[in-house]
Protein backbone atom coordinates (compact mmCIF):
# COMPACT_ATOMS: atom_id res chain seq x y z
CA UNK A 1 0.00 0.00 0.00
CA UNK A 2 1.62 3.38 -0.72
CA UNK A 3 0.25 6.33 0.88
CA UNK A 4 -0.31 8.30 -2.28
CA UNK A 5 -3.98 8.95 -3.06
CA UNK A 6 -5.75 7.71 -5.54
CA UNK A 7 -7.16 10.74 -6.72
CA UNK A 8 -4.87 14.28 -6.61
CA UNK A 9 -6.20 17.27 -7.68
CA UNK A 10 -4.46 20.74 -7.65
CA UNK A 11 -5.32 24.20 -7.73
CA UNK A 12 -8.31 24.02 -10.63
CA UNK A 13 -10.06 26.94 -11.86
CA UNK A 14 -12.35 27.27 -14.42
CA UNK A 15 -14.45 30.27 -15.73
CA UNK A 16 -17.02 31.25 -17.58
CA UNK A 17 -16.44 34.72 -18.74
CA UNK A 18 -15.79 37.11 -15.52
CA UNK A 19 -17.55 34.55 -13.42
CA UNK A 20 -15.15 32.28 -11.57
CA UNK A 21 -16.96 29.03 -11.30
CA UNK A 22 -14.39 27.14 -9.72
CA UNK A 23 -11.47 29.32 -7.97
CA UNK A 24 -8.15 26.87 -7.12
CA UNK A 25 -9.40 23.94 -5.40
CA UNK A 26 -7.29 21.49 -4.30
CA UNK A 27 -8.73 18.41 -3.61
CA UNK A 28 -7.87 14.36 -3.09
CA UNK A 29 -9.27 11.37 -2.23
CA UNK A 30 -7.39 8.66 -0.57
CA UNK A 31 -7.33 4.98 -1.50
CA UNK A 32 -9.90 3.32 -0.39
CA UNK A 33 -11.85 6.26 1.09
CA UNK A 34 -15.21 7.54 0.55
CA UNK A 35 -15.18 11.52 0.45
CA UNK A 36 -18.05 13.94 0.07
CA UNK A 37 -18.23 17.03 -1.91
CA UNK A 38 -20.97 19.83 -0.77
CA UNK A 39 -21.91 22.96 -0.89
CA UNK A 40 -24.70 25.55 -1.77
CA UNK A 41 -25.94 25.49 -5.01
CA UNK A 42 -23.83 27.76 -7.35
CA UNK A 43 -20.91 26.68 -5.73
CA UNK A 44 -19.12 25.02 -8.46
CA UNK A 45 -19.60 21.55 -7.33
CA UNK A 46 -20.65 20.26 -10.69
CA UNK A 47 -18.10 22.23 -12.69
CA UNK A 48 -15.15 20.71 -10.41
CA UNK A 49 -16.27 17.49 -11.45
CA UNK A 50 -16.52 18.12 -15.02
CA UNK A 51 -13.11 19.58 -15.10
CA UNK A 52 -11.67 16.45 -12.90
CA UNK A 53 -13.05 13.84 -15.26
CA UNK A 54 -12.41 15.57 -18.56
CA UNK A 55 -15.90 16.47 -19.54
CA UNK A 56 -14.71 20.28 -19.37
CA UNK A 57 -11.09 21.87 -19.64
CA UNK A 58 -9.91 23.68 -16.54
CA UNK A 59 -8.31 26.90 -16.92
CA UNK A 60 -5.62 25.57 -14.86
CA UNK A 61 -4.37 23.49 -12.57
CA UNK A 62 -3.13 19.42 -12.20
CA UNK A 63 -5.58 16.13 -12.21
CA UNK A 64 -3.14 13.47 -11.01
CA UNK A 65 -5.31 9.76 -11.27
CA UNK A 66 -3.19 7.56 -9.38
CA UNK A 67 0.12 9.15 -9.58
CA UNK A 68 -0.37 9.57 -13.13
CA UNK A 69 -0.83 13.18 -14.51
CA UNK A 70 -4.25 13.13 -16.47
CA UNK A 71 -5.02 16.98 -16.91
CA UNK A 72 -6.23 17.52 -20.61
CA UNK A 73 -7.55 13.96 -21.20
CA UNK A 74 -10.70 13.83 -22.23
CA UNK A 75 -13.72 12.02 -20.84
CA UNK A 76 -13.38 8.45 -22.64
CA UNK A 77 -9.84 8.04 -21.83
CA UNK A 78 -10.18 8.67 -17.75
CA UNK A 79 -12.51 5.96 -17.76
CA UNK A 80 -11.08 3.61 -20.76
CA UNK A 81 -7.46 3.94 -19.20
CA UNK A 82 -7.91 5.94 -15.86
CA UNK A 83 -10.46 3.66 -14.69
CA UNK A 84 -11.96 6.64 -12.98
CA UNK A 85 -16.09 6.88 -13.61
CA UNK A 86 -18.60 9.32 -12.98
CA UNK A 87 -22.23 9.28 -12.86
CA UNK A 88 -24.08 12.71 -13.95
CA UNK A 89 -26.52 14.88 -11.78
CA UNK A 90 -29.82 13.79 -14.04
CA UNK A 91 -30.04 10.15 -13.98
CA UNK A 92 -28.35 8.83 -17.10
CA UNK A 93 -28.91 5.14 -18.80
CA UNK A 94 -29.13 3.96 -22.29
CA UNK A 95 -33.29 4.16 -22.11
CA UNK A 96 -34.17 2.36 -25.19
CA UNK A 97 -31.98 -0.70 -24.26
CA UNK A 98 -32.73 -3.02 -21.84
CA UNK A 99 -30.88 -3.17 -18.39
CA UNK A 100 -28.51 -6.34 -19.26
CA UNK A 101 -27.22 -4.53 -22.56
CA UNK A 102 -26.76 -1.22 -20.56
CA UNK A 103 -24.01 -2.97 -18.64
CA UNK A 104 -22.32 -5.14 -21.17
CA UNK A 105 -22.29 -1.93 -22.96
CA UNK A 106 -20.78 -0.38 -19.64
CA UNK A 107 -17.69 -3.31 -19.75
CA UNK A 108 -17.29 -3.21 -23.65
CA UNK A 109 -14.45 -0.90 -23.72
CA UNK A 110 -12.37 -2.58 -20.99
CA UNK A 111 -12.23 -5.82 -22.22
CA UNK A 112 -11.59 -5.03 -25.69
CA UNK A 113 -8.01 -4.55 -26.80
CA UNK A 114 -8.23 -2.02 -29.40
CA UNK A 115 -10.86 0.06 -31.13
CA UNK A 116 -11.10 -2.29 -34.33
CA UNK A 117 -11.12 -5.25 -32.53
CA UNK A 118 -14.24 -4.28 -31.38
CA UNK A 119 -15.69 -4.96 -34.81
CA UNK A 120 -14.72 -8.81 -35.14
CA UNK A 121 -17.34 -11.20 -34.32
CA UNK A 122 -14.78 -14.06 -34.14
CA UNK A 123 -15.15 -16.73 -30.94
CA UNK A 124 -12.68 -14.35 -29.03
CA UNK A 125 -15.25 -11.67 -29.28
CA UNK A 126 -18.03 -14.05 -28.26
CA UNK A 127 -15.77 -14.86 -25.17
CA UNK A 128 -15.55 -11.63 -24.30
CA UNK A 129 -19.09 -10.45 -24.98
CA UNK A 130 -20.42 -14.01 -22.27
CA UNK A 131 -17.70 -12.89 -19.72
CA UNK A 132 -19.34 -9.90 -19.48
CA UNK A 133 -22.73 -11.19 -19.59
CA UNK A 134 -22.03 -12.90 -16.86
CA UNK A 135 -20.22 -10.07 -15.01
CA UNK A 136 -23.39 -7.74 -15.64
CA UNK A 137 -26.02 -10.42 -14.56
CA UNK A 138 -23.77 -10.51 -11.27
CA UNK A 139 -24.16 -7.02 -10.52
CA UNK A 140 -27.49 -6.72 -11.77
CA UNK A 141 -28.45 -9.61 -9.29
CA UNK A 142 -26.39 -7.42 -6.15
CA UNK A 143 -28.60 -4.40 -7.09
CA UNK A 144 -31.64 -5.89 -6.81
CA UNK A 145 -32.62 -6.00 -10.78
CA UNK A 146 -32.46 -9.08 -11.45
CA UNK A 147 -36.79 -9.03 -12.51
CA UNK A 148 -36.51 -6.38 -14.66
CA UNK A 149 -32.82 -7.08 -16.28
CA UNK A 150 -34.62 -7.82 -19.81
CA UNK A 151 -37.21 -4.34 -19.44
CA UNK A 152 -35.68 -1.39 -21.50
CA UNK A 153 -34.31 0.91 -19.06
CA UNK A 154 -36.28 3.80 -19.79
CA UNK A 155 -39.47 1.79 -18.31
CA UNK A 156 -38.29 1.57 -14.96
CA UNK A 157 -38.37 4.21 -11.78
CA UNK A 158 -36.11 6.96 -11.78
CA UNK A 159 -34.91 4.74 -8.61
CA UNK A 160 -33.87 1.95 -10.42
CA UNK A 161 -32.26 3.48 -13.42
CA UNK A 162 -30.21 5.15 -10.75
CA UNK A 163 -29.38 1.57 -9.67
CA UNK A 164 -28.31 0.48 -13.52
CA UNK A 165 -26.38 4.10 -13.79
CA UNK A 166 -24.43 2.40 -10.78
CA UNK A 167 -23.87 -0.95 -11.66
CA UNK A 168 -22.56 0.33 -15.10
CA UNK A 169 -19.91 2.26 -13.30
CA UNK A 170 -18.81 -0.97 -11.24
CA UNK A 171 -18.78 -3.06 -14.92
CA UNK A 172 -15.35 -1.90 -15.51
CA UNK A 173 -13.61 -3.09 -12.63
CA UNK A 174 -13.11 1.09 -11.44
CA UNK A 175 -10.18 2.33 -9.34
CA UNK A 176 -12.11 5.51 -8.30
CA UNK A 177 -16.01 6.38 -8.61
CA UNK A 178 -17.55 10.08 -8.79
CA UNK A 179 -20.91 10.59 -8.34
CA UNK A 180 -23.05 13.79 -8.47
CA UNK A 181 -25.71 13.72 -6.24
CA UNK A 182 -26.82 10.15 -6.50
CA UNK A 183 -29.36 10.43 -3.81
CA UNK A 184 -31.42 13.31 -5.53
CA UNK A 185 -35.18 12.53 -6.90
CA UNK A 186 -35.38 9.08 -5.59
CA UNK A 187 -37.20 7.47 -2.43
CA UNK A 188 -36.46 6.33 0.75
CA UNK A 189 -35.84 2.92 0.25
CA UNK A 190 -34.13 3.47 -3.01
CA UNK A 191 -31.75 5.95 -1.35
CA UNK A 192 -30.67 2.94 1.24
CA UNK A 193 -30.04 0.29 -1.47
CA UNK A 194 -28.04 2.81 -3.44
CA UNK A 195 -26.35 3.36 0.22
CA UNK A 196 -25.86 -0.14 0.67
CA UNK A 197 -24.22 -0.77 -2.86
CA UNK A 198 -21.90 2.12 -2.57
CA UNK A 199 -20.77 0.34 0.95
CA UNK A 200 -20.23 -2.94 -0.95
CA UNK A 201 -18.10 -1.92 -3.90
CA UNK A 202 -16.00 0.10 -1.11
CA UNK A 203 -15.60 -2.79 0.93
CA UNK A 204 -15.41 -5.73 -1.12
CA UNK A 205 -14.56 -4.38 -4.64
CA UNK A 206 -12.12 -1.33 -2.97
CA UNK A 207 -13.49 1.29 -5.19
CA UNK A 208 -12.91 5.03 -3.73
CA UNK A 209 -15.56 7.11 -3.89
CA UNK A 210 -16.13 11.46 -4.60
CA UNK A 211 -19.28 11.89 -3.75
CA UNK A 212 -21.52 15.58 -4.33
CA UNK A 213 -24.55 14.94 -2.40
CA UNK A 214 -27.12 17.38 -0.36
CA UNK A 215 -28.73 14.67 1.85
CA UNK A 216 -26.62 15.51 4.89
CA UNK A 217 -27.72 12.16 6.62
CA UNK A 218 -26.13 10.44 3.58
CA UNK A 219 -22.91 12.36 3.75
CA UNK A 220 -22.27 11.96 7.69
CA UNK A 221 -22.97 8.39 7.12
CA UNK A 222 -21.16 7.09 4.83
CA UNK A 223 -18.12 9.38 4.03
CA UNK A 224 -14.80 9.64 6.05
CA UNK A 225 -14.19 13.14 4.99
CA UNK A 226 -15.97 16.37 3.36
CA UNK A 227 -14.94 19.01 1.70
CA UNK A 228 -17.21 22.32 1.43
CA UNK A 229 -16.96 24.45 -1.15
CA UNK A 230 -18.69 28.07 -1.00
CA UNK A 231 -18.93 30.24 -4.19
CA UNK A 232 -15.99 28.61 -6.38
CA UNK A 233 -13.39 28.34 -3.36
CA UNK A 234 -12.44 25.49 -0.89
CA UNK A 235 -13.97 26.61 2.06
CA UNK A 236 -13.31 23.63 4.64
CA UNK A 237 -12.68 19.87 5.23
CA UNK A 238 -12.67 17.89 7.99
CA UNK A 239 -14.42 14.95 9.57
CA UNK A 240 -18.29 15.21 8.73
CA UNK A 241 -19.79 15.53 12.16
CA UNK A 242 -17.13 18.93 12.88
CA UNK A 243 -18.44 20.11 9.29
CA UNK A 244 -21.95 19.80 10.47
CA UNK A 245 -21.28 22.01 13.61
CA UNK A 246 -18.94 24.34 11.63
CA UNK A 247 -20.30 27.79 11.69
CA UNK A 248 -18.51 28.96 8.44
CA UNK A 249 -20.47 25.95 6.88
CA UNK A 250 -23.72 26.64 8.24
CA UNK A 251 -23.22 30.46 7.21
CA UNK A 252 -22.61 29.37 3.44
CA UNK A 253 -25.60 27.33 3.55
CA UNK A 254 -28.28 30.01 4.66
CA UNK A 255 -26.19 33.43 3.96
CA UNK A 256 -26.81 33.06 0.44
CA UNK B 1 -57.69 -32.13 -30.15
CA UNK B 2 -54.45 -30.99 -28.50
CA UNK B 3 -52.63 -33.19 -30.52
CA UNK B 4 -54.05 -31.08 -33.88
CA UNK B 5 -53.37 -27.70 -31.71
CA UNK B 6 -49.76 -28.61 -31.18
CA UNK B 7 -50.11 -29.81 -35.12
CA UNK B 8 -50.95 -26.55 -35.79
CA UNK B 9 -48.81 -24.43 -33.33
CA UNK B 10 -45.83 -26.96 -34.89
CA UNK B 11 -47.35 -25.58 -38.41
CA UNK B 12 -46.74 -22.24 -37.70
CA UNK B 13 -43.72 -22.38 -36.09
CA UNK B 14 -42.55 -23.99 -39.74
CA UNK B 15 -43.65 -20.88 -41.76
CA UNK B 16 -40.60 -19.14 -41.22
CA UNK B 17 -38.03 -21.11 -42.60
CA UNK B 18 -40.34 -21.69 -46.35
CA UNK B 19 -41.20 -17.87 -46.19
CA UNK B 20 -37.84 -17.08 -46.25
CA UNK B 21 -36.77 -20.32 -48.97
CA UNK B 22 -39.59 -19.18 -50.95
CA UNK B 23 -38.11 -15.44 -51.31
CA UNK B 24 -34.72 -16.90 -51.97
CA UNK B 25 -36.19 -19.48 -55.22
CA UNK B 26 -37.97 -15.48 -56.27
CA UNK B 27 -34.91 -13.22 -55.49
CA UNK B 28 -33.36 -16.08 -57.94
CA UNK B 29 -35.60 -16.78 -59.95
CA UNK B 30 -36.91 -13.13 -61.23
CA UNK B 31 -35.03 -12.69 -64.55
CA UNK B 32 -37.17 -15.74 -65.44
CA UNK B 33 -40.27 -14.61 -63.58
CA UNK B 34 -40.70 -10.74 -64.29
CA UNK B 35 -40.36 -8.89 -67.67
CA UNK B 36 -37.14 -7.15 -68.47
CA UNK B 37 -38.17 -3.95 -67.23
CA UNK B 38 -38.58 -5.51 -63.94
CA UNK B 39 -35.25 -7.41 -63.75
CA UNK B 40 -33.63 -3.71 -64.46
CA UNK B 41 -35.86 -2.28 -61.77
CA UNK B 42 -34.82 -4.41 -59.66
CA UNK B 43 -30.70 -4.20 -60.24
CA UNK B 44 -31.18 -0.35 -59.64
CA UNK B 45 -32.64 -1.07 -56.18
CA UNK B 46 -30.31 -3.30 -55.65
CA UNK B 47 -27.48 -0.94 -56.48
CA UNK B 48 -29.04 1.25 -54.45
CA UNK B 49 -29.65 -0.82 -51.32
CA UNK B 50 -25.53 -0.43 -51.17
CA UNK B 51 -25.05 3.24 -50.11
CA UNK B 52 -28.75 2.89 -48.23
CA UNK B 53 -26.92 0.42 -46.23
CA UNK B 54 -23.84 2.27 -45.76
CA UNK B 55 -25.87 5.29 -44.83
CA UNK B 56 -28.30 3.14 -42.05
CA UNK B 57 -25.24 2.37 -40.22
CA UNK B 58 -24.54 6.51 -40.04
CA UNK B 59 -28.10 7.40 -39.80
CA UNK B 60 -30.00 4.71 -38.16
CA UNK B 61 -27.34 3.26 -36.03
CA UNK B 62 -24.80 5.78 -34.90
CA UNK B 63 -27.63 8.47 -34.92
CA UNK B 64 -25.76 11.15 -37.70
CA UNK B 65 -27.59 12.44 -40.20
CA UNK B 66 -25.69 12.62 -43.64
CA UNK B 67 -26.60 14.28 -47.16
CA UNK B 68 -23.40 13.21 -48.44
CA UNK B 69 -24.04 9.27 -49.68
CA UNK B 70 -24.18 11.01 -53.24
CA UNK B 71 -21.09 12.43 -52.88
CA UNK B 72 -19.31 9.37 -52.25
CA UNK B 73 -21.60 7.48 -54.75
CA UNK B 74 -20.43 9.60 -57.20
CA UNK B 75 -16.62 9.01 -56.63
CA UNK B 76 -17.20 5.56 -56.59
CA UNK B 77 -19.26 6.04 -60.12
CA UNK B 78 -16.41 7.80 -61.15
CA UNK B 79 -13.62 5.81 -59.71
CA UNK B 80 -14.52 2.54 -61.44
CA UNK B 81 -15.46 4.70 -64.67
CA UNK B 82 -12.38 5.74 -65.15
CA UNK B 83 -10.44 2.95 -64.53
CA UNK B 84 -12.31 1.00 -66.96
CA UNK B 85 -12.29 3.41 -69.51
CA UNK B 86 -8.58 4.21 -69.49
CA UNK B 87 -6.83 1.06 -68.28
CA UNK B 88 -9.34 -1.71 -68.76
CA UNK B 89 -9.28 -3.46 -64.93
CA UNK B 90 -11.41 -5.81 -63.87
CA UNK B 91 -14.60 -4.82 -62.11
CA UNK B 92 -13.72 -6.20 -58.98
CA UNK B 93 -10.43 -3.98 -58.94
CA UNK B 94 -12.80 -0.89 -60.17
CA UNK B 95 -15.19 -2.04 -57.06
CA UNK B 96 -12.53 -1.89 -54.40
CA UNK B 97 -10.38 1.29 -55.83
CA UNK B 98 -14.08 2.88 -55.59
CA UNK B 99 -14.72 1.87 -52.41
CA UNK B 100 -11.21 3.30 -50.91
CA UNK B 101 -11.14 5.95 -52.51
CA UNK B 102 -14.86 7.21 -51.80
CA UNK B 103 -13.63 5.78 -47.95
CA UNK B 104 -10.16 8.23 -48.58
CA UNK B 105 -11.80 10.74 -49.27
CA UNK B 106 -14.77 10.58 -46.06
CA UNK B 107 -11.44 10.38 -43.57
CA UNK B 108 -10.41 14.15 -44.82
CA UNK B 109 -13.83 15.19 -44.93
CA UNK B 110 -14.73 13.51 -41.96
CA UNK B 111 -12.57 14.84 -39.23
CA UNK B 112 -13.32 18.31 -39.64
CA UNK B 113 -17.44 17.80 -40.09
CA UNK B 114 -17.64 15.32 -36.82
CA UNK B 115 -16.48 17.91 -34.82
CA UNK B 116 -19.52 19.98 -35.73
CA UNK B 117 -23.21 19.72 -33.90
CA UNK B 118 -25.48 17.91 -35.67
CA UNK B 119 -27.28 20.31 -37.51
CA UNK B 120 -24.02 21.81 -38.71
CA UNK B 121 -22.87 18.65 -40.39
CA UNK B 122 -25.84 17.90 -42.33
CA UNK B 123 -25.39 21.58 -43.97
CA UNK B 124 -21.69 20.59 -43.86
CA UNK B 125 -22.09 16.72 -45.61
CA UNK B 126 -24.65 18.64 -48.07
CA UNK B 127 -21.74 20.76 -49.54
CA UNK B 128 -19.73 17.38 -50.05
CA UNK B 129 -22.30 16.57 -52.62
CA UNK B 130 -22.01 20.27 -54.56
CA UNK B 131 -18.34 20.53 -54.01
CA UNK B 132 -18.40 17.05 -56.02
CA UNK B 133 -20.18 18.08 -58.56
CA UNK B 134 -18.19 21.28 -59.21
CA UNK B 135 -15.17 18.80 -59.15
CA UNK B 136 -17.07 16.68 -61.96
CA UNK B 137 -18.04 19.14 -63.64
CA UNK B 138 -14.68 21.61 -64.09
CA UNK B 139 -12.17 19.19 -63.90
CA UNK B 140 -12.43 18.68 -67.95
CA UNK B 141 -9.10 16.62 -68.61
CA UNK B 142 -10.01 14.04 -66.27
CA UNK B 143 -14.01 14.10 -66.03
CA UNK B 144 -14.78 15.27 -69.72
CA UNK B 145 -16.68 17.60 -67.50
CA UNK B 146 -20.30 17.66 -68.17
CA UNK B 147 -20.24 15.31 -71.53
CA UNK B 148 -19.70 12.71 -68.35
CA UNK B 149 -17.92 9.64 -69.19
CA UNK B 150 -19.47 6.80 -71.55
CA UNK B 151 -19.03 3.84 -73.46
CA UNK B 152 -18.08 2.52 -70.03
CA UNK B 153 -17.57 -0.93 -70.38
CA UNK B 154 -19.64 -4.15 -68.94
CA UNK B 155 -18.18 -5.55 -65.76
CA UNK B 156 -15.77 -8.28 -66.93
CA UNK B 157 -13.52 -10.46 -64.80
CA UNK B 158 -10.46 -11.80 -65.32
CA UNK B 159 -8.46 -14.32 -63.31
CA UNK B 160 -5.51 -15.60 -65.44
CA UNK B 161 -6.48 -16.67 -69.00
CA UNK B 162 -9.77 -17.42 -67.56
CA UNK B 163 -12.40 -13.47 -68.46
CA UNK B 164 -15.70 -13.31 -68.05
CA UNK B 165 -18.00 -10.23 -69.17
CA UNK B 166 -21.72 -9.29 -67.43
CA UNK B 167 -23.18 -8.31 -70.49
CA UNK B 168 -27.04 -8.75 -70.34
CA UNK B 169 -29.51 -8.14 -67.67
CA UNK B 170 -29.79 -11.24 -66.63
CA UNK B 171 -26.82 -11.75 -65.71
CA UNK B 172 -25.77 -8.24 -64.34
CA UNK B 173 -28.75 -9.28 -62.11
CA UNK B 174 -27.40 -12.11 -60.59
CA UNK B 175 -24.10 -10.09 -59.97
CA UNK B 176 -25.64 -7.28 -57.93
CA UNK B 177 -27.64 -9.86 -56.05
CA UNK B 178 -24.59 -11.50 -55.11
CA UNK B 179 -22.91 -8.20 -53.82
CA UNK B 180 -25.96 -7.06 -52.24
CA UNK B 181 -26.49 -10.44 -50.08
CA UNK B 182 -22.70 -9.54 -49.23
CA UNK B 183 -23.06 -6.07 -48.02
CA UNK B 184 -25.91 -7.01 -46.15
CA UNK B 185 -23.97 -9.77 -44.51
CA UNK B 186 -21.37 -7.34 -44.09
CA UNK B 187 -23.36 -4.74 -42.14
CA UNK B 188 -25.16 -7.52 -40.33
CA UNK B 189 -21.66 -8.78 -38.57
CA UNK B 190 -21.27 -4.82 -37.91
CA UNK B 191 -24.16 -4.48 -36.38
CA UNK B 192 -23.87 -7.88 -34.49
CA UNK B 193 -20.31 -7.10 -33.08
CA UNK B 194 -19.42 -5.04 -29.92
CA UNK B 195 -19.02 -2.05 -32.08
CA UNK B 196 -22.41 -2.37 -33.27
CA UNK B 197 -23.70 -1.95 -29.56
CA UNK B 198 -21.17 1.25 -29.14
CA UNK B 199 -22.64 2.83 -32.27
CA UNK B 200 -26.20 2.23 -30.86
CA UNK B 201 -24.94 3.83 -27.29
CA UNK B 202 -23.54 6.85 -29.51
CA UNK B 203 -27.13 7.16 -30.75
CA UNK B 204 -28.67 6.78 -27.36
CA UNK B 205 -26.62 9.06 -25.47
CA UNK B 206 -23.64 10.42 -26.83
CA UNK B 207 -22.23 11.46 -23.84
CA UNK B 208 -22.82 8.51 -21.55
CA UNK B 209 -21.18 6.37 -23.97
CA UNK B 210 -18.45 8.64 -23.70
CA UNK B 211 -18.61 8.81 -19.53
CA UNK B 212 -17.97 4.55 -19.93
CA UNK B 213 -15.00 5.17 -22.16
CA UNK B 214 -16.32 4.87 -25.67
CA UNK B 215 -14.01 6.73 -27.91
CA UNK B 216 -17.79 8.47 -29.88
CA UNK B 217 -15.28 10.66 -31.94
CA UNK B 218 -13.19 7.71 -33.36
CA UNK B 219 -15.90 5.31 -33.87
CA UNK B 220 -18.12 7.91 -35.80
CA UNK B 221 -15.35 8.81 -38.05
CA UNK B 222 -14.86 5.00 -38.46
CA UNK B 223 -18.50 4.71 -39.35
CA UNK B 224 -18.60 7.31 -41.61
CA UNK B 225 -15.63 5.94 -43.37
CA UNK B 226 -17.32 2.73 -43.44
CA UNK B 227 -20.57 4.00 -45.01
CA UNK B 228 -18.71 5.77 -47.74
CA UNK B 229 -17.28 2.40 -48.57
CA UNK B 230 -20.42 1.18 -49.20
CA UNK B 231 -21.70 3.93 -51.64
CA UNK B 232 -18.49 4.06 -53.32
CA UNK B 233 -19.45 0.35 -54.02
CA UNK B 234 -22.94 0.81 -55.09
CA UNK B 235 -21.47 3.54 -57.32
CA UNK B 236 -19.15 1.48 -58.96
CA UNK B 237 -21.66 -1.19 -59.90
CA UNK B 238 -23.96 1.75 -60.50
CA UNK B 239 -21.64 2.90 -63.41
CA UNK B 240 -20.99 -0.22 -64.84
CA UNK B 241 -24.62 -1.02 -65.53
CA UNK B 242 -25.48 2.49 -67.04
CA UNK B 243 -22.08 2.72 -68.91
CA UNK B 244 -22.37 6.20 -68.49
CA UNK B 245 -21.81 8.95 -65.71
CA UNK B 246 -22.36 12.22 -65.72
CA UNK B 247 -21.88 14.90 -62.72
CA UNK B 248 -25.42 14.72 -62.31
CA UNK B 249 -24.59 11.61 -60.24
CA UNK B 250 -23.63 14.01 -57.22
CA UNK B 251 -27.02 15.06 -56.88
CA UNK B 252 -29.10 15.89 -53.45
CA UNK B 253 -32.14 14.09 -55.08
CA UNK B 254 -30.02 10.61 -55.09
CA UNK B 255 -28.81 11.87 -51.34
CA UNK B 256 -32.44 11.89 -50.59
CA UNK B 257 -33.41 8.85 -52.09
CA UNK B 258 -30.66 6.95 -49.80
CA UNK B 259 -32.21 8.71 -47.18
CA UNK B 260 -35.67 7.95 -47.87
CA UNK B 261 -34.72 3.94 -48.17
CA UNK B 262 -33.13 4.39 -44.90
CA UNK B 263 -35.84 6.20 -43.06
CA UNK B 264 -38.68 4.57 -44.49
CA UNK B 265 -37.36 1.43 -44.63
CA UNK B 266 -36.92 1.61 -40.92
CA UNK B 267 -33.61 3.48 -39.48
CA UNK B 268 -31.42 0.78 -37.66
CA UNK B 269 -33.13 -2.15 -39.25
CA UNK B 270 -31.44 -4.46 -42.24
CA UNK B 271 -34.53 -5.83 -43.09
CA UNK B 272 -36.02 -2.35 -43.42
CA UNK B 273 -33.39 -1.35 -45.81
CA UNK B 274 -33.97 -4.20 -48.02
CA UNK B 275 -37.63 -3.39 -47.85
CA UNK B 276 -37.08 0.46 -48.71
CA UNK B 277 -34.83 -0.44 -50.85
CA UNK B 278 -37.25 -2.90 -53.09
CA UNK B 279 -40.04 -0.54 -52.31
CA UNK B 280 -38.58 2.87 -53.39
CA UNK B 281 -36.20 2.45 -56.21
CA UNK B 282 -37.67 -0.50 -57.42
CA UNK B 283 -40.87 1.04 -57.67
CA UNK B 284 -39.94 4.26 -58.93
CA UNK B 285 -37.89 2.20 -61.45
CA UNK B 286 -41.17 0.72 -62.49
CA UNK B 287 -42.96 3.45 -62.58
CA UNK B 288 -40.90 5.25 -64.56
CA UNK B 289 -43.16 3.85 -67.23
CA UNK B 290 -46.07 6.56 -66.65
CA UNK B 291 -43.64 9.58 -65.86
CA UNK B 292 -46.67 12.04 -64.97
CA UNK B 293 -48.05 9.04 -62.10
CA UNK B 294 -44.77 8.50 -60.91
CA UNK B 295 -43.84 11.31 -58.73
CA UNK B 296 -47.46 11.69 -57.38
CA UNK B 297 -47.22 7.76 -56.62
CA UNK B 298 -44.09 8.46 -54.81
CA UNK B 299 -45.35 11.30 -53.12
CA UNK B 300 -48.23 9.60 -51.61
CA UNK B 301 -45.52 6.89 -50.42
CA UNK B 302 -44.12 9.42 -48.57
CA UNK B 303 -46.63 11.13 -46.72
CA UNK B 304 -48.16 7.14 -46.34
CA UNK B 305 -44.91 6.57 -44.67
CA UNK B 306 -45.07 9.84 -42.44
CA UNK B 307 -48.53 9.92 -40.98
CA UNK B 308 -48.97 5.80 -40.75
CA UNK B 309 -45.22 4.55 -40.49
CA UNK B 310 -43.56 6.75 -38.41
CA UNK B 311 -40.35 4.34 -37.82
CA UNK B 312 -40.46 2.96 -41.00
CA UNK B 313 -41.82 0.05 -42.06
CA UNK B 314 -39.57 -2.45 -40.32
CA UNK B 315 -41.99 -2.54 -37.14
CA UNK B 316 -44.91 -3.90 -39.54
CA UNK B 317 -42.04 -6.56 -41.02
CA UNK B 318 -40.97 -7.39 -37.72
CA UNK B 319 -44.36 -7.72 -35.91
CA UNK B 320 -45.81 -10.16 -39.54
CA UNK B 321 -42.43 -12.18 -39.13
CA UNK B 322 -43.14 -12.68 -35.66
CA UNK B 323 -46.63 -13.49 -36.39
CA UNK B 324 -46.06 -16.14 -38.97
CA UNK B 325 -43.24 -17.45 -36.56
CA UNK B 326 -45.99 -18.09 -34.31
CA UNK B 327 -44.60 -16.06 -31.11
CA UNK B 328 -47.65 -13.99 -30.75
Amino acid sequence: MTGLPILEIKKISKSYGAVKAVNNVSLHVDRGEIAGLIGPNGSGKSTFFDCSTGLQKPDSGTVKLDGQDITGWSLNRIAREGRMLRSFQKTVVFKALDVEENLVIAGQMFTFPSLLSTFGIGRMSKQRISGLRDRARELIKMAGLWDVRHQPAGNLSGGQQKLIQFASMLMPEPKIILLDEPMAGINPKIIERVIETILYANKSLGVSFLVIEHNIDVVTSICQRVVVLDQGRKLVEGLPHDIVQDQRVREAYLGG
Amino acid sequence: MSLAKAAQQEHRRDLRIPLAAILVVVALAAPFIGSRYVTHSLIIALIFMLPAHGLNLLVGYTGLLSLAQAAFFGIGAYTAGLLAVNYGTPFYMNAAAAGLLAGACALPLGVPALRLRATSFVMCTLGFVIIGQAIAKNWISVTRGDMGLSAIPKPHFALGPLSFTVSGTTSFYYMALAIGALSTLAVWMIVRSPAGRNMIAIRENETLAESLGVPTWRYKLIVFIISAIFAGVGGSLYVHYLTVVSPLTFQMYYSTTMLIIVLGGGAGTISGVVFGSLLFVGLTEALRITPELRMVAYGLCLLVLVFWFKKGFAPVINRFWDTIGGTK
